[in-house]
């Protein structure tokens, strides 16, 4: 009964807001109004967070004097990290730094959803995209109250003193959020009845037999990846056994800045000249040995040589390590044993970095030549035969063919590998480099890529996590970037051959 | 019928062969080496070096190996449990997730897929997913950590969309549903049967990465009980505590009694055995994988 009567009440509402014109207007300059409201609330100048009990706080967390002085007693969600890391208060460090988050996502969508009130998209479904994002904006603004107040008590049992209190600016914009939400929602409603569209939960009645089978690929997902992205932030900690991973101190950028003086340029520089050379040489030698492939007339060569060709891609890298290890040992490899058979010298190649950027390069071709080239050869395969033949028939000979029909239409295939080479510029080729190099620091300056540098920093004791997670977070914001800027400049050149 | 040719393609043919045998023997030459020398004598072995074809044949290589086979039998045993638990496991979880994801009517496929591309582009590093097994779930030492780590990925997951949606074309699922058949049994009745060339491409996808992994017994074994095969192999070739347990295993004396290099190239041949035994079989399957991979995305 009573659900029914809020329902009317509900529906009531929607007749005025959502079926009029002026009503679906007023709702929108209205929220847009809380939007610039909750904006000029949150942002640095206003302190949100002030700190009480001090003596009793600094007591506890037995801080000296000369600390104490430089302490302030009001914080905004902005500077709030310094609070954490002049009183190395590490273990409330994770979730000052998800507010932090929530906060910057909220202003986000603030800006977004006033931005999109005054330019409006052309869409298919009305306003409907113009209220997710509206949504989004105040499901963000009610969350970090909620995350706020959840902060004062949480700190209170951590450091063990109640520490913090709450300016009502906050409680301000979660309330203007939790009305916005509201009346975005009645609004929603109508919008979608008129557009035959549904909510979430409609679609999770009709085909809750699909949520169910997302499951394990959910919870997969969630271990594999995105939980382990909050660990992002102890590239900011320097952890100690005492304090244990969720408590050690938070200190800022110190790891970034140590990780600049020693390693960054080499590893940044080594990672993408590696990976720029494995691309380039890489893709021009597969589009050859798939040209010359598909030149044989005989079947039963061309199926062998490119049975033998693919198969290095088969084999696991440590068998690249027993290979490398059988040509280049010193002692008793093949290729100084010939040295020798010929009247030369021994080469010291395990001492040497000189030799090893081509011999990686080399051993990158000899595992991966078949991969693309099996592509690229089912592109060419793919060529319609009256092309070459109308080609034959003007007189042109194999190597305009080959110049003006099979590279012009194996260009897409050859955009896409391309493309999807750069997407891991970053991160590419870990085992080969660590089963190429391994151990042997001689060879590190000319060598060493993130992936072998964190992993080295992973596997031996004690493990340094700051600084691995510090190049790990660098590496992987790097190569987001990177990726992000590509794909933008091909989306404009040409939208077909965009990744995203 | 035929034509004649002119002459410059019958030379650029020339070339082509002279140049796809290079290549082709180029790919198989490392394997050759391998493969005689673990069949050469020891001794010829440290005094001459390794040479491409054997001197002094010899299977006292092999002999030795399974004269005490319980550390490879083991590794071969563990390996074998992952690669059949993992293909498994990791191939009902792709499959589900890509029949959702190809599912029209289902209102999130696209956030759903983004979402799942995403984790191929961004991710925490190694070490916040390092510690997310090993003091998170605290599940280091155990078989779960080296198995549920590559259940599957988005590029699998992308793939097996597309064998759905060429297997299955949605008309058929359409008129399945008008006749009143749920999920379920669209998935089960009306989709698996048809999707076998994709079950296998996946599948063989995913018993590779197994088969070929070595990375996380590195991480997370904390006994030689659990070590993948290519992880055994990599410690034979690293560590001289392996090669001495070796020893002792077969019962001999002293370790410079054990024929370490050509046990060495021996390990490799038994590992990779059988993937290059299966290879020429299974290939096709790999090829329409990857063309279909890299076509659509």
């Amino acid at each position: 009964m009573k659900k029914d009567t809020f329902r009317m009440h509900l529906s009531r509402c929607a007749a005025i807001l959502g079926k009029e014109h002026y009503g679906k207007n007023l709702t929108v300059w209205l929220t847009m109004f809380f939007s610039i409201i909750s904006i000029l609330l949150s942002l640095p100048y206003s302190k949100w967070i002030s700190v009480i009990n001090t003596d009793a706080l600094y007591k506890k967390l037995k801080l000296k004097a000369s600390v104490i002085e430089t302490l302030d007693t009001k914080y905004s969600l902005f500077n709030i990290l310094t609070f954490v890391k002049d009183t190395k208060a590490g273990s409330i460090g994770l979730y000052s730094m998800l507010l932090l988050f929530v906060m910057i996502a909220t202003l986000y969508f603030l800006c977004l959803y006033i931005f999109r009130v005054f330019v409006k998209k052309k869409n298919t479904n009305g306003n409907l995209n113009l209220y997710l994002v509206g949504k989004s904006a105040s499901f963000f603004g009610m969350l970090l109250t909620l995350g706020l107040s959840g902060y004062i008590s949480f700190s209170a049992s951590k450091l063990g003193v109640k520490c913090f209190a709450l300016s009502p600016m906050a409680y301000i914009v979660g309330i203007l959020s939790f009305i916005s939400y509201v009346l975005i929602k009645i609004v929603e409603v109508e919008e979608r009845k008129k557009y035959k569209e549904h909510g979430f939960f409609q679609e999770f009645k009709k085909n809750w037999v699909l949520f169910l089978m997302l499951i394990p690929t959910f919870i997969y997902f969630m271990i594999n990846a995105y939980l382990p992205m909050l660990g992002v932030y102890f590239a900011f900690t320097s952890f100690n056994f005492r304090d244990g991973l969720w408590a050690s101190p938070y200190i800022g950028f110190k790891n970034f800045e140590h990780l600049f003086r020693a390693d960054l340029y080499r590893l940044t520089k080594n990672t993408i000249l590696y990976n720029l050379v494995f691309i380039l040489v890489g893709n021009v030698a597969q589009v050859a040995f798939a040209i010359f492939i598909s030149q044989l007339v005989s079947r039963w060569f061309k199926r062998t040589t490119q049975t033998l060709i693919f198969m290095p891609y088969f084999v696991s890298y440590v068998i690249l390590k027993v290979l490398v290890y059988n040509l280049f040992e010193y002692k008793s490899g093949v290729i100084n044993t010939m040295l020798v058979a010929s009247g030369l010298e021994r080469i010291d190649f395990y001492n040497t970095p000189y030799y090893w950027p081509f011999l990686i390069t080399i051993f990158y071709l000899w595992k991966n030549l078949g991969y693309g080239m099996v592509v690229y050869l089912a592109a060419i395969t793919g060529i319609s035969d009256e092309y070459f033949e109308a080609a034959k028939i003007d007189g042109a000979n194999i190597f305009q063919q080959i110049r003006y029909i099979t590279l012009p239409l194996i260009k897409p295939t050859f955009i896409i590998l391309l493309l999807y080479a750069l997407g891991s510029i970053m991160k590419g080729q870990f085992e080969l480099f660590y089963q190429l190099i391994g151990n042997n620091g001689v060879l590190y300056n000319a060598t060493d890529i993130f992936d072998t540098y964190v992993y080295r920093i992973t596997t031996t004791q004690p493990l340094n996590i700051g600084i691995g997670t510090a190049a790990g977070l660098y590496q992987a914001v790097f190569g987001f970037v990177l990726i992000m800027v590509t794909n933008a400049i091909v989306k404009k050149s040409n939208p077909n051959y965009a990744l995203f | 019928m035929l034509r004649r040719e002119p002459a410059s393609t019958l030379v650029f043919r020339l070339i082509s062969g002279f140049f796809a045998l290079t290549g082709a023997i180029v790919c198989v030459f490392p394997f050759i080496v391998i493969i005689s020398g673990s069949f050469t004598d020891n001794m010829t072995i440290l005094h001459k070096g390794y040479s491409i074809l054997p001197r002094d044949f010899s299977l006292e290589a092999y002999k030795t190996i399974f004269k005490a086979p319980q550390d490879i039998l083991q590794a071969y045993l563990m390996t074998t449990y992952y690669t059949v638990v993992g293909t498994a496991i990791g191939l009902f979880t792709t499959t589900l997730c890509a029949y959702v994801i190809s599912r029209n009517e289902f209102k999130y496929r696209n956030n759903v897929s983004f979402l799942i591309y995403f984790t191929s582009i961004f991710g925490g590093g190694i070490i916040p997913w390092y510690l997310m097994y090993a003091s998170v779930l605290n599940l280091k030492g155990s078989t779960l950590a080296i198995w549920f780590p590559a259940l599957t990925s988005p590029f699998l997951i992308i793939l097996m969309r597309t064998f759905i949606k060429d297997a299955v074309p949605d008309a058929i699922t359409e008129s399945a549903k008008i006749d009143g058949a749920g999920h379920v049994t669209i998935f089960f009745k009306i989709v698996l049967p048809v999707l076998g060339p994709g079950l296998a491409t996946v599948g063989l996808f995913l018993a590779l990465g197994y088969w070929n992994d070595w990375y996380r017994s590195s991480m997370f074994s904390t006994s030689s009980k659990t070590w993948e095969l290519q992880f055994y192999l990599y410690n034979l070739l690293n560590a001289q505590t392996a090669i001495k347990q070796m020893a002792q295993n077969s019962g001999l004396s002293h370790i410079t009694e054990l024929p370490t290099e050509s046990v060495k190239m021996a390990m490799a041949v038994v590992a990779t055995g059988p993937v290059l035994l299966f290879y020429p079989f299974v290939q096709r399957y790999f090829v329409s994988g990857i063309t279909i991979g890299a076509v659509k995305g």
